[in-house]
């Protein structure tokens, strides 16, 4: 690509895209004041915040389609090469250990020769230097922040394939979930909204006006937070979009301020998010610390030498380059075009490994926090408080998904044993998440659970080397996750506020769109298709990427077996609950007459969007990985993915390759499917055919069921651990200011004050008795001799005579004699 | 108008409207606080002014004012800005001003409130326009004793007590440093063969030269830190402040939070550090171990509060304890030469800009508080509940500025915040580690605050039926702060520009003041091991 040519393509995807980051801020600006100032019965808010984001989604579509024609060309020749190698170096390869070429390209960085900078120039690999998705990347400034020195804080953009690609759908899924909540939060159009969950004290209900447009001033808030994070091309950035996304969240599931449940939630939800917001500052500091810079990349042509941290912390290949071992092994850091990078002194510029494990630990727990993660998970299902149409879209199909965004968007950066922390957390909040859905009786909360499970399935994914599959899912979730969410919500309006499923049941019938549409997404979720065809669900595709490259790590890696046997036993249980929720709710007969007379389908605002998202649940992912989702997908991995690696990091962990992958995609295909199959036909004895009987079981194994129901006990841990603590450390703080610091200030104006005392009492007592004891003296010496004073006039003439005679004998036996 | 009669007038014209007061009829009260909020808005016009005469790209001291006062002694009227001391300048022309638009509440013997309340404002522009020594210790009381008044007079309850409690703690500041200001006197005299000097510029050229010996430096930084620290104010010396603005009425907390918690701050940065480098460095550990320590017991004791204004009170504590954080992370090698001096810059500048965004959010929380203070007279948090759908428009825009105070990106507080807790890590890993969970205690008790005011179904306390929405008045004040907020966290560079020369170039001598005082080879800023250039 032409200067040029970049830099045209450039500016008009910073105006493409930022136009659409935009206008859903203006819409919040206008709504939230319009709002306030106009009447609560019209919906107009909802039409400005509908427009402003189903424009954004056409700026979006266009970006995507601009980003398409300008890398046209290089992603064909990308192709090509990668064709050509794929030819000449994947045939003849059996298994894992045929790759000893790759195996040598990985191992003689990890080991760390002196002769690191020489390393690549004449390299076997030097064909892999085609594939770089920095080649079809665009970044640029908005505006600078700040500058400290040479380190310099700005807004940025980074735009490759993955951004536009998140960009059309978060506007696509969020368009759709507007348009749904136009119907949904119909009921907020008056002046007086009862609700009926909150009891006043004198047993009334209460009564507010309604908040119409207040919901879809948040919602565009939301989406302005969104895409910023989207968009952002610096790892500050995405702090910052990452806290008002969180904010926003706030908001939504605080919708319903004067419920406690609600504010409860929201602050619950806002605190784990910091927790893993701390963790994030962390990675932050080192990061900035030792590389001087936040942004991702420098793409631009008039910038070259100014490298973002991919560029630094790998070469063009790919590669880490390494030195020396354990405590003392430095990562060399790159000037984005195979060549060290020198400070001003000429010295080689590097970071501590463990410093930057330290680094990739922090980000990631961010993303802990923000994708609901193990082990802060537990903020999720209680954001269920917000309305529907949230949890659709924010804590389901974008915000949550974010994290997993986030630490595919940092993947040059992590390490190994990074990863392998991502890849257990993600198995570990996928079982959990999974087990508990099983006994939630709240339709929202199957979901909610679900979501957690999910969640921890791409990071799974991610984290055993399988990046395009963590993010292929993230994309085919979204638009079932939020189908499924909108077929909830759907219910909840049908049946006038009944989430609870037991209540349910039969409700095909009354409803039967959204019992169909549900099923759609049901069916993708547990993953059914079969292998080969190219029509399946869109759950499938992934979820077998997901699986494929499990099983490959595992394979490459025995000692950590159980990150692939937890996401296999999973898949099972997914699809248990996933059709234990259909059943109990759509199938069977109804089990509470009252909700039953009332339910109704709902209107055609609310059931378009759910027709139009099953279609792109079921259809997304079409051909699979060899479709146009997963190729555009692909065009955004990173350099080093695509060749795996044999023993780096200090672990010596392996990663698996595209073609190790490849080889088993075949077996986990069918793994999954049965166990999805077995978790399915389980269900369906159980809710359907009801051959089983679940409040049995349930009974007799109740220790398990109370445990589950209890959601693990977290909440009861964490209160113990942390939020009573800190409330007690709180007391003795405040208690340490009143007896200990003010108590000293007290003692030393009372000990002020003993010692003026004191010297009252010393003046008064002694230094005025003094005083008063010669004056009496003198008094009584006075007084005494006024005897003398006769007045006779003989008397006084013989004292003056003594007086003189005495004088002078005084004088004469005292003055020395000359 | 000269620059003399600029920077003269800034300080002086609050004293002139005071003297006019005097000739207002007793009963005209609404004349005399219209009069005075003019006299503020010009005094902020002129504070305006100065930064549009101001050039971004120069570093030293700008429209300099230099007259003889005391010839005989060397004391001068020498004024001048710089950097650092625009944006304080700026920021309380604005918040005086707007503490003027919210000093209707107050009812009783207004005139001598004004009076005292614009004699505050001249003291406060004086400390940060003066550069003689002996001038801005003159300000430092000129501006100590209207505020004890103010709050002993013009209180809540306990006023004799608070205010009792505030003079006898800064007094006891401002005697330290009238013992620096000696050392400083005697000690330039002997250097200068017999003149000795009170100019700070001068002296700071002194102490860059190393000329101040390493013992005399550190007793003075010291005695100069003592007293600016209870300013500040941090742990151990913060326990006047939660007194003080819990009887303090509602403007003089604005002041007393926005501007006057900033004077330790300046304090620091203008004299302590750049008078003595060497002991400035030697006690960077200290400095910044204290910053952190008082960060985090801020934040617990705010937790522990149920009085609303005690918890904002103990906001400040936590949130003045970045500034501390930030000025000190300067990190040397064993040859003495300053380690990542970008990052040093980073910290200082931030901890700079976290006095900009803390005087806007405090003085906006404060002023909050004060708003729903006038309608039900109390202030116990569990009380509250429900004022989201007594009072939209106040919630709305009080959880805005309370999000500015817990740093949220995009408003004012986090700037400062972020920059200095990302500055901490390459001075001590533990201690930004300790920082960083700072963030999670603050969003704990202001969450928690805001969902015992806002949020909830009902009203709980005395007087509910008074809880009106705020008047025209009120929301101006309201609006200007929450506006200013969004600005200062949106486009930070603003102020960031105008600070940057200034802090570069102290940086810079600081270092310089510190190899040279520390007798190795006078050397300038090195590069770090790892450089931080691209």
């Amino acid at each position: 690509m032409t200067p040029n040519v970049y830099t045209a393509t450039s500016t008009t995807l910073k105006w493409l895209l930022g136009t659409a980051w935009l206008l859903p801020l203006a819409g919040f600006v206008i709504e939230i004041f319009g709002g306030y100032w106009g009447g609560r019965k019209t919906k107009t808010a909802a039409w400005i915040a509908v427009g402003c984001i189903a424009t954004s989604f056409v700026l979006s579509l266009s970006a995507l389609l601009v980003w398409r024609g300008a890398t046209a060309e290089i992603r064909e020749k990308q192709a090509t090469a990668l064709a050509e190698h794929d030819a000449a170096h994947g045939h003849g390869h059996g298994g894992e250990h045929g790759h000893g070429e790759h195996a040598h390209a990985a191992s003689d960085h990890a080991h760390g020769a002196a002769d690191h900078s020489h390393a690549h120039t004449n390299h076997v690999h030097t064909d892999h230097a085609d594939f770089n998705p920095l080649r079809t990347t665009f970044t640029g400034e908005f505006y600078r922040l700040a500058r400290f020195g040479s380190v310099v804080v700005s807004m940025d953009y980074y735009i490759d394939g993955l951004t536009v690609l998140m960009f059309t759908m978060v506007t696509l899924i969020a368009t759709c979930i507007h348009v749904f909540a136009t119907g949904y939060m119909a009921e907020e159009l008056t002046e007086h909204y009862e609700d009926h969950q909150v009891h006043l004290s004198g047993g009334r209900h209460f009564h507010r006006p309604g908040r119409f447009y207040r919901f879809f001033a948040f919602l565009s808030l939301f989406c302005f937070a969104m895409l910023g994070l989207v968009l952002a091309g610096n790892v500050f950035q995405v702090f910052i979009f990452w806290e008002l996304v969180g904010v926003c969240s706030f908001f939504l599931i605080g919708f319903y301020v004067e419920r406690k449940s609600a504010s409860t939630a929201a602050n619950k939800a806002f605190i784990m998010n910091r927790v893993g917001d701390f963790g994030f500052l962390i990675g932050l500091m080192v990061v900035l610390t030792y590389f001087g810079t936040f942004q991702f990349a420098n793409t631009s042509p008039d910038e070259i030498g100014s490298p973002g941290l991919f560029q630094m912390v790998r070469d063009t290949h790919g590669h880490m380059v390494t030195e020396g071992d354990g405590r003392e092994k430095v990562v060399l850091l790159q000037s984005g075009g195979n060549t060290p990078l020198h400070s001003q002194d000429g010295k080689q510029r590097v970071i501590p490994y463990w410093l930057l494990i330290v680094a990739g630990l922090g980000v990631f727990a961010g993303c802990v926090g923000k994708s609901a993660q193990f082990p802060l998970q537990t903020w999720l299902p209680d954001a269920m408080e917000g309305p529907t149409p949230v949890s659709a879209l924010v804590h389901s199909a974008t915000m949550v998904a974010a994290g997993v965004y986030l630490v595919g968007r940092f993947y040059p950066m992590f390490t190994p044993e990074v990863l392998l922390t991502i890849a257990y957390v993600g198995a570990i909040t996928a079982f959990i998440g999974a087990t508990i859905a099983i006994v939630v009786t709240d339709i929202k909360r199957v979901l909610a659970y679900s979501t957690i499970s999910q969640l921890g399935y791409m990071m799974l994914a991610l984290g055993v080397g399988g990046w395009m599959a963590g993010l292929f899912h993230l994309i085919t979730h979204a638009f079932f996750k939020s189908l499924m969410f909108l077929c909830s919500g759907s219910v909840i309006y049908g049946c006038h506020h009944e989430q609870d499923m037991t209540k349910m049941g039969g409700l095909r019938k009354k409803m039967p769109i959204t019992a169909y549409t549900m099923l759609i997404g049901v069916f993708a979720i547990a993953g059914y298709g079969l292998p080969g065809l190219p029509i399946n669900f869109s759950g499938f595709y992934s979820k077998d990427a997901i699986i494929a490259s499990a099983l490959t790590y595992v394979s490459l890696n025995p000692q950590h077996f159980l990150l692939f046997y937890i996401p296999v036993v999973t898949a099972g249980i997914t699809a248990f609950y996933m059709f234990r929720m259909w059943f109990m709710t759509f199938a069977g007969t109804p089990r509470d007459h009252h909700v039953d007379e009332h339910a109704h389908e709902s209107p055609l605002p609310m059931v378009a969007p759910l027709c139009l998202l099953a279609f792109l649940a079921w259809f997304c992912a079409f051909r699979g990985e060899d479709g146009g989702l997963a190729h555009q997908i692909l065009s955004s991995e990173p350099t080093h993915v695509r060749d795996g690696l044999e023993h780096g990091g200090i672990l010596g962990l392996s990663l698996p390759s595209h073609h190790q992958i490849h080889e088993k995609h075949a077996t986990a295909g069918w793994v999954a499917l049965f166990a999805a199959g077995l978790g399915s036909l389980i269900s369906y004895l159980f809710y359907c055919r009801r051959t089983l009987d679940a409040g049995t079981i349930g009974r007799q194994f109740w220790v398990i069921r109370d445990f589950l129901i209890e959601k693990w006990r977290f909440d009861e841990l964490y209160d113990v651990m942390f939020t009573r603590p800190v409330h007690v450390i709180g007391a003795w703080c405040q208690g340490f200011d009143k007896r200990v610091l003010d108590g000293l200030i007290h003692l030393a104006s009372h000990l002020t004050l003993q010692t003026a005392k004191f010297d009252r009492a010393v003046d008064e007592r002694l230094v005025d008795r003094i005083v008063n004891i010669c004056g009496e003296v003198t008094y009584a010496t006075g007084r005494s001799l006024k005897g003398i004073q006769t007045g006779r006039l003989r008397q006084y003439v013989m004292f003056i005579a003594l007086g003189v005679v005495s004088l002078f004998v005084l004088v004469f036996a005292f003055l020395p004699r000359s | 108008m000269s620059d003399a009669a600029l920077l003269t007038l800034t300080i002086f014209t609050p004293t002139i409207f005071a003297v006019l007061l005097m000739a207002f009829d007793k009963k005209a009260e609404e004349g005399m606080r219209v009069f005075t909020l003019i006299g503020t808005v010009v005094t902020f016009l002129l504070s305006l002014m100065m930064w549009q005469r101001f050039n971004m790209e120069e570093a030293g001291y700008q429209m300099q004012v230099v007259c003889n006062w005391i010839p005989t002694w060397n004391i001068e009227y020498r004024l001048g800005v710089d950097g650092i001391s625009l944006p304080l300048v700026l920021l309380t022309g604005l918040v005086t001003m707007l503490a003027a638009v919210a000093s209707w509440s107050i009812k009783e013997k207004i005139r001598g409130y004004l009076i005292l309340f614009l004699m505050l404002e001249t003291g406060m522009m004086g400390v940060f326009l003066s550069l003689d020594f002996f001038l801005f210790y003159v300000f430092w009381e000129v501006m100590l004793l209207p505020m004890y008044f103010l709050i002993g007079v013009w209180g809540g309850p306990r006023r004799e007590y608070a205010a009792m409690k505030f003079f006898l703690y800064t007094l006891v500041g401002s005697v330290l440093m009238l013992i620096a200001i000696l050392m400083f006197y005697f000690n330039s005299s002997q250097i200068l063969d017999g003149k000795g000097i009170f100019s700070l510029i001068k002296l700071a050229e002194i102490a860059k030269s190393g000329q101040f010996n390493q013992n005399m430096q550190l007793i003075a930084f010291i005695l100069l830190f003592i007293g600016f620290a209870i300013k500040v104010p941090c742990f151990p010396f913060h326990t006047w402040l939660p007194d003080a603005h819990v009887e303090a009425p509602t403007p003089i907390s604005m002041i007393l939070a926005g501007v006057l918690l900033k004077m330790g701050g300046y304090g620091i940065i203008r004299i302590a550090m750049p008078l003595c480098p060497w002991a400035a460095q030697y006690a960077a550990w200290f400095l910044v171990v204290l910053g952190v320590f008082s960060i985090i017991y801020g934040a617990f004791a705010a937790m522990a509060q149920t009085d609303f204004k005690r918890l904002v009170a103990y906001s400040s504590v936590s949130h003045m304890g970045y500034v501390l954080v930030g000025l000190a992370v300067w990190k040397i090698n064993e040859a003495g030469q300053t380690v990542n001096p970008d990052l040093w810059l980073m910290g200082m500048q931030g901890a700079m800009y976290q006095m900009l965004g803390h005087g806007i959010s405090s003085a906006g929380m404060f002023f909050m508080v004060g708003v729903i203070y006038d309608r039900v007279h109390h202030r116990d948090l569990n009380k509250f509940g429900g004022l989201m759908q007594k009072m939209p428009l106040y919630s709305g825009i009080a959880v805005g500025i309370f999000f500015a105070g817990l740093g949220l990106p995009g408003l004012c507080g986090f700037i400062g915040e972020v920059f200095v807790v990302l500055s901490i890590w390459q001075f001590s890993k533990t201690l930004a580690v300790i920082a960083a969970a700072g963030v999670i205690l603050t969003a704990g008790y202001i969450l928690w605050t805001i969902q015992r005011v806002f949020f909830g179904p009902e009203y709980k306390g005395p007087h509910g039926e008074d809880l009106s929405e705020m008047n025209g008045r009120e929301s101006g004040v309201a609006v200007t702060l929450l506006v200013l907020a969004i600005i200062f966290g949106v486009l930070p560079s603003i102020m960031l520009d105008v600070m940057n020369p200034s802090t570069v170039a102290l940086t810079k001598s600081l270092s310089e003041g510190y190899s040279n005082s520390a007798g190795s080879q006078p050397a300038a800023v090195s590069t770090p091991q790892v450089s931080l250039t691209k």
